[in-house]
């Protein structure tokens, strides 16, 4: 009980800190906000009277109290450059990135992990050196750059997946976002053809994420599979005569997974923070550029509100990360 | 394995099948960046996108002729009088306004549209209240005084012209539905937001079309209103997408499924136009904007007009123009841009060149023979900052350096409008097709002044005053005979480009590639008409 109550109150003062920092840090950039909503040309008494229905006439802290009790009441205050509550655009907007997110983790894990593992245990072979590359290629080309390219090939001239967007015109509007993931959201209204459509548009993004966090996986599994791999106990449990796969899957394997999970939180973690890049170029409506516009809007309720966010997914997927373990290895219980 | 890799393609081909390529045929498919869009409320929009979309949603009073735009034809209002001494304009409402709801709309409405522009004061109450309008007098000078009737008292006898083109042409003066806003009107504070919260999403408004939907950047759908009173759209719908790269806007547009894309960078607009099998055709608009560099007076070297006339022969106009700038600029040097009522014609409005022994000459006139070192601030987007080097690299030539700082576009407009800079690249645009709407603020300067903190004028920026100007500008202002006027600003043209605080480059140009089966998408500077269009 007392472990739980320390674990609630260090989650808090961590998110508080995250914050406090960033709120002062906005506070010390270059930008104004006012400029965003009244636009470039405003005269005086036009810019005063937003300046002051923004509350920047106010002392600092005040400011700042103002802000967590905007945060506290769940709306996060108004996001400037839309206009809108932040809490309506970020319901919005990540769902969008919660779905791509899945997607590219969907195959980042699929791929990734047996991968790693095949390139550790054939250590050397042309299958380890394809891994490496694959990898390789994956961690160093820049995403965008992917992006134009798979567009260019796959839907441009095969015409095998859908352009930039998450829907084909024709379907924009066909169905009620009720979870805003448009592929489950179709799913529940047994609207198969807008998920066939949505799952054509996603493909293509999806998988250029996937194969980013696809080579950070598969290094990583490899890496720690050979560590298991040179242990003792493994060549004690194939002197048994276990066989090799047996050894892999029941002994390597089950002791790599509280690191593997590990590093595949970490990975999702990066994946919900949203591709700015990705989003950009598929006009992918998602929280990466959503912060990024806010943040070269100057607009700090919204860029403060998705940096709360961020450090949320990030202690959340931890403390999931943290109960795993205990689930998985018997000795943290 | 070779099974996975067939089952993989298998499944992409049957994808194939569900990905469907053209728009439909009775909607007008458009790309856009859509970032800037805060509001649909006429009363607050202050950017590009939110301008062009309003005005195919709420009509202004007045039009500009989509076939010339220093023409005004008749809008909302179907005819307008003058009093013989000038102070009272009439204007005659049609009588078969209706909203889209069929409801019918009355001058009542009209007023209240006017009225609430500045009382909310936003930036672009400045198109009403820089014609004596203010929150104190507005109640008694702008009254309806019968269902079809609105009278206005103006403080000084303006050229009709004039006043029909800044004040009623622009997008403020579109009718809004008064009892909807006061019905939805938020109070806080004791003050009415006059239904501004209300509009932002949707609008109720006399117009072709009406905003049915619009997700933050992501979609903004218009359905045709049925209850229009000129002609009807043509096609049902318009939906807007947001596109913020260029690449995948052409490869849309190649792809067909989109019809318009609006936002393209230069070598997308290059490889379009190489396309022999085109499907896709750029039209290109001289917009009435600029950009162009600008000197802090203040700093005792740029202060000097030979120094800032230095620079204007230090830019390659035509070189210019033909690559970094092709499908992005005119050159232009004069600051009236050229289509605006008074504008100098192309040769008088653009008399220089890259002549960079006439710019040293100059600098040794003013005293500086060996040059000198200024910082020069700088947007990261765009052209800026290809334009930047181009000068730096002119400038380097005859001895002066310019340390070049690039910043995101909202700190570049804080520090343009705090007087926080040496050199300055940025753009403008005018407000209307007449020679006032550059004057009134790019050369006029009625307070010099720190603290007057007129950031709204460039000219208060540059901290650059001229009694004589801001004398000739009220003048030409006043004057009612057209011809007149026009003499006017001319001589006003030729002085700023000799002694103004500015070395304009090029007057920007917008252009939009669409589908070739789309036709009657009617372009102009200050209005783009999705409701012509056809395909």
């Amino acid at each position: 009980m007392l472990a739980a109550a320390w674990q609630v109150g260090s989650v808090a003062v961590t998110l508080f800190g995250l914050l406090a920092i960033t709120f002062f840090m906005g506070r010390l950039l270059p930008i104004d906000p006012v400029i965003s909503i009244v636009g470039e040309q405003a005269d005086k008494a036009t810019y005063d009277m937003v300046y002051h229905r923004l509350g920047l006439d106010k002392p600092l802290a005040m400011q700042f109290l103002l802000f967590v009790g905007d945060m506290l009441s769940g709306e996060f205050g108004d996001a400037l450059f839309t206009g809108n509550k932040v809490a309506v655009d970020l319901g919005r907007v990540f769902p969008a990135t919660i779905e791509l997110a899945t997607f590219a983790i969907i195959i980042g894990v699929g791929v990734g992990v047996p991968l790693g593992v095949l390139a550790a245990v054939y250590r050397g072979s042309l299958l380890d050196h394809v891994a490496r590359f694959v990898g390789l290629l994956g961690y160093s080309s820049p995403t965008f750059w992917l992006g134009l390219m798979g567009l260019i090939v796959f839907y441009a001239t095969l015409r095998w997946v859908g352009g930039p967007g998450r829907l084909d015109v024709a379907f924009i509007d066909s169905i009620e976002p009720r979870t805003g993931l448009i592929l489950l959201d179709a799913a529940l209204e047994g609207e198969w053809e807008v998920f066939a459509n949505a799952f054509g548009h996603i493909v293509l993004p999806g998988s250029i994420l996937g194969y980013a966090s696809l080579a950070y996986i598969s290094r990583m599994t490899r890496s720690f599979m050979l560590e298991q791999l040179g242990q003792d106990y493994i060549i004690a449990a194939r002197a048994k005569g276990m066989s090799r796969w047996r050894v892999v899957r029941r002994h390597a394997f089950r002791n790599i997974r509280v690191q593997l999970l590990t590093v595949i939180a970490l990975a999702y973690a990066f994946l919900l923070e949203g591709a700015v890049l990705t989003e950009t170029v598929f006009a992918w409506p998602g929280f990466g550029r959503y912060l990024t516009s806010g943040l070269l809007a100057g607009d700090m309720n919204a860029v403060l509100a998705c940096v709360l966010i961020i450090g949320i997914i990030f202690v959340s997927l931890n403390l999931i990360a943290d109960a795993l373990y205990r689930l998985l290895d018997p000795r943290t219980r | 394995m070779r099974g996975i890799v067939a089952a993989a393609v298998g499944t992409m081909a049957l994808m194939g099948g569900a990905v469907q390529a053209a728009t439909p045929r009775d909607a007008l498919v458009m790309a856009w960046n859509l970032d800037a869009l805060i509001t649909f409320d006429p009363a607050q929009i202050a950017e590009v996108n939110g301008n062009d979309i309003i005005r195919n949603v709420c009509e202004p009073m007045v039009n500009y002729d989509l076939k010339d735009t220093s023409k005004i034809v008749p809008g909302t209002v179907a005819k307008w009088a003058v009093s013989e001494d000038g102070l009272t304009l009439t204007m005659t409402l049609r009588d078969d306004l209706k909203f889209p709801s069929g409801k019918k709309a009355t001058a009542q409405d009209a007023e209240w549209s006017l009225h609430r522009a500045v009382m909310l004061g936003f930036g672009n109450a400045a198109n009403i209240t820089e014609w004596g309008f203010n929150k104190d007098n507005i109640a008694t000078t702008i009254k309806a005084t019968d269902e079809h009737t609105l009278a206005f008292k103006l403080d000084r006898p303006y050229p009709v012209g004039l006043l029909l083109s800044a004040m009623f042409a622009s997008g403020s003066t579109g009718i809004l539905d008064r009892e909807e806003g006061t019905k939805n009107a938020k109070v806080t504070e004791g003050k009415s937001d006059y239904g501004n919260a209300f509009f932002k999403t949707a609008p109720v408004c006399v117009g072709p079309y009406r905003v049915t939907r619009w997700n933050t950047n992501d979609v903004v759908i218009l359905e045709r209103n049925d209850n229009y009173y000129g002609e009807k759209a043509k096609l049902r719908r318009v939906i807007i997408r947001h596109v913020p790269e260029s690449g995948a806007q052409r490869l849309l547009l190649e792809q067909g499924d989109i019809d318009v894309a609006r936002l393209l960078g230069t070598d997308d607009l290059k490889a379009l136009a190489a396309n022999v099998a085109a499907t896709v055709a750029i039209e290109q608009t001289v917009m009435h904007g600029y950009s162009y560099l600008a000197f802090n007076g203040l700093d005792p070297i740029l202060g000097n007009p030979k120094v800032r006339e230095a620079f204007r022969y230090l830019i390659d106009y035509d070189g210019l123009a033909k690559t970094i700038l092709e499908y992005q600029g005119a050159p232009r040097a004069s600051l009236v841009p050229r289509g605006a009522f008074g504008a100098l014609d192309a040769a008088d409005g653009q008399p220089f060149k890259l002549d960079l022994e006439r710019a040293k000459a100059l600098l040794t006139e003013a005293g500086f023979p060996n040059g000198f070192a200024k910082k020069f601030i700088l947007s990261a987007n765009s052209f800026s900052p290809a334009v930047a080097q181009h000068v730096q690299s002119n400038a380097a030539k005859i001895g002066v350096t310019l340390q070049l700082e690039q910043m995101a576009d909202a700190q570049l407009f804080t520090r343009a409008r705090s007087r926080e800079f040496e050199v300055l690249l940025i753009g403008w645009g005018a407000g209307y097709p007449d020679a006032h709407s550059m004057i009134s603020r790019h050369a006029v300067n009625p307070d010099n002044r720190v603290e007057a903190k007129l950031a709204q004028y460039p000219s208060w920026r540059s901290s650059w005053i001229d009694a004589k100007v801001n004398e000739m500008a009220d003048a030409a202002k006043m004057e009612r005979d057209p011809a007149k006027r026009i003499t006017a600003y001319h001589e006003i043209q030729r002085y700023m480009m000799k002694s103004g605080p500015m070395a304009y480059i090029v007057q920007t140009i917008r252009p939009i590639a669409l589908r070739k089966e789309v036709k009657d998408f009617a372009i102009t500077p200050f209005d783009v008409a999705y409701r012509t269009a056809t395909k």
